[in-house]
């Protein structure tokens, strides 16, 4: 598997949301994106199930 | 004079709120730039209302329990006639609001004054209160340090004295750190507690809102008032109104030390103070929430995401009116992996189980709030353990952890900095920490430990 490039990746995926990026911003991006993989790789390490809901839970509405 | 006090004496004819409000304007004229804290003087406002005030009590009527207390807000509350700017450049183009937030419609029916609206990290996103649009707010305690964030200017009016109790947000230790760096006490009230609604948002999986004071008992007064039900917060959980009292007595609660990741990554101040208050409640127990350092990386993850799809529109138009500090941060967080921020919401709901359940054993637990006192105003970097780290991200590393869970915390300050040896003398607080919803129990350990001298305001020192 290629290693993550943050800022080719930042490229990609700003394209896709139709996000226009500044060069000048490139590096500031590609660092706190860098810093968000590490913190993804880390709860990657937790062991969950198929059980585990998200957190938030949706509420039709607060009253019948 | 404390909030309470003063409201008692309003209340009971011999002080009257019109010459509160004088006084207090006078001191932010004289004394705000200094520290930076109000971005917004609601004079005219504050004038009405204190005139108001006085007339109910002359007409025999009680003004309620915060009759002419001078208050001011983080200017992410709304503001009826003024514009909320949550920090921002951007925010200014928009229109005056058109009503006060809930929060501060309920400290207004409790009869406080409104003075105006206080400094802050651009959209809450930061926890040094840096501002590059309004400028830096600084610490009262030495004003070349910084107030702490995103609720700076909130922690700052009280610290030094400009009013007595303010609201702030905290998303990931917006209150608990400006509280720790200025020296105050702070309150983030489970989530769900407090409507949120009339405030700017950050990201809203983790927002709450709450008070800050000099004592206690004017911590309680906020608090108290601040509790109501409202429908157009569709994350607040109305259990009923849980008003707190005065009450110090702790006897039977378990209390302890929360161990592992909150025993590391800082300062030997940070530390020192959580073995000052274990002392002054005899706790010796050592409890280790599960995965903490998990959850802090969950926290980091979903807020970067909400907060970057809440400023989207902006980010694709005019990225460089954003304050630099928090824009590059925005971009990134729009361009996060859908499957990070999901694994992030399920693993907090995996880690809020295993959390609950140390709260089978103990009733509060005692952790550091910031890792250290203030760092300089402009300090990029700081050494932990060896290593050279940023010092802004890691302000929060005791914090993120528990507000991403939603778990109820006080932030107390130590009394008694320079006798602690805390660098310079600076003030550092600590984190009391409950089950959802049992706030109570964390006012009567507050209440001990101010009773104890261990926990309270340090005066600011010439």
């Amino acid at each position: 598997m290629p290693e993550f490039d943050p800022e080719a990746y930042a490229k990609q995926a700003a394209s896709a949301i139709g996000l226009p990026l500044n060069p000048a911003h490139l590096p500031g991006i590609a660092m706190n994106l860098a810093l968000a993989r590490r913190m993804a790789g880390l709860i990657e390490q937790v062991k969950i199930s198929p059980a585990d809901e998200a957190a938030p839970v949706y509420v039709a509405r607060k009253t019948p | 004079m404390s909030a309470t006090a003063l409201a008692a004496q309003i209340r009971a004819g011999t002080r009257r709120a019109a010459d509160v409000v004088e006084e207090r304007l006078a001191d932010i004229a004289a004394r705000n730039a200094s520290f930076n804290a109000f971005t917004e003087v609601t004079a005219a406002r504050a004038r009405a209302e204190a005139t108001a005030v006085d007339a109910e009590v002359a007409a025999g009527q009680d003004p309620g329990p915060m009759a002419g207390v001078p208050v001011a807000v983080k200017n992410l509350f709304d503001l009826e006639g003024i514009t909320t700017l949550a920090g921002a450049k951007i925010e200014r183009d928009k229109p005056p609001a058109a009503r006060d937030a809930f929060l501060v419609r309920r400290m207004r029916a409790a009869g406080a004054v409104m003075l105006g609206a206080l400094n802050m990290d651009e959209y809450a996103y930061g926890f040094t209160t840096e501002n590059a649009h309004f400028g830096p707010c600084h610490n009262p305690h030495d004003l070349t340090r910084m107030a702490g964030g995103s609720s700076g200017g909130s922690a700052v009016a009280v610290a030094g004295g400009l009013v007595p109790i303010t609201l702030g947000s905290d998303t990931n230790g917006s209150i608990r750190v400006p509280a720790s760096l200025c020296g105050i006490w702070g309150l983030k009230p489970t989530y769900g507690r407090l409507s949120r609604s009339g405030g700017f948002l950050f990201a809203a999986s983790f927002d709450h809102l709450g008070p800050f004071a000099r004592d206690v008992a004017d911590l309680a007064l906020a608090y108290n008032a601040l509790q109501g039900p409202d429908q157009e917060d569709p994350a607040q959980h109305w259990v009923g109104f849980a008003q707190v009292g005065a009450s110090e007595e702790i006897g039977d609660l378990r209390i302890a030390i929360a161990g592992d990741h909150f025993t590391r990554g800082g300062h030997a101040e940070g530390f020192a103070a959580v073995a000052a208050v274990a002392r002054a409640l005899g706790a010796t127990r050592s409890l280790t929430i599960p995965d903490a350092g998990m959850g802090r990386a969950a926290a980091f993850l979903i807020t970067m995401a909400e907060g970057a799809n809440l400023h989207l529109p902006n980010l694709r138009t005019r990225p460089d009116d954003f304050d630099f500090a928090t824009r590059d941060r925005f971009l990134a967080g729009a361009l996060l992996p859908a499957h990070w921020v999901q694994q992030a919401q399920r693993v907090r709901a995996a880690y809020r189980a295993k959390a609950l359940a140390v709260f089978d054993e103990v009733d509060v637990l005692i952790a550091p709030a910031t890792p250290y006192v203030a760092p300089l105003i402009g300090q990029d970097m700081i050494e932990v353990d060896g290593t050279m780290i940023p010092v802004r991200p890691n302000l929060g590393v005791y914090t993120q952890p528990i507000s991403c869970i939603g778990l109820p915390v006080i932030a107390a300050p130590i009394a008694d900095p320079v006798g602690l040896g805390t660098p310079g003398g600076l003030p550092i607080g600590v984190q009391l920490i409950a089950a959802p919803w049992a706030e109570e129990k964390l006012f009567r350990v507050a209440a001990r430990l101010e009773r104890l001298g261990i926990c309270g305001a340090p005066k600011i020192r010439a």
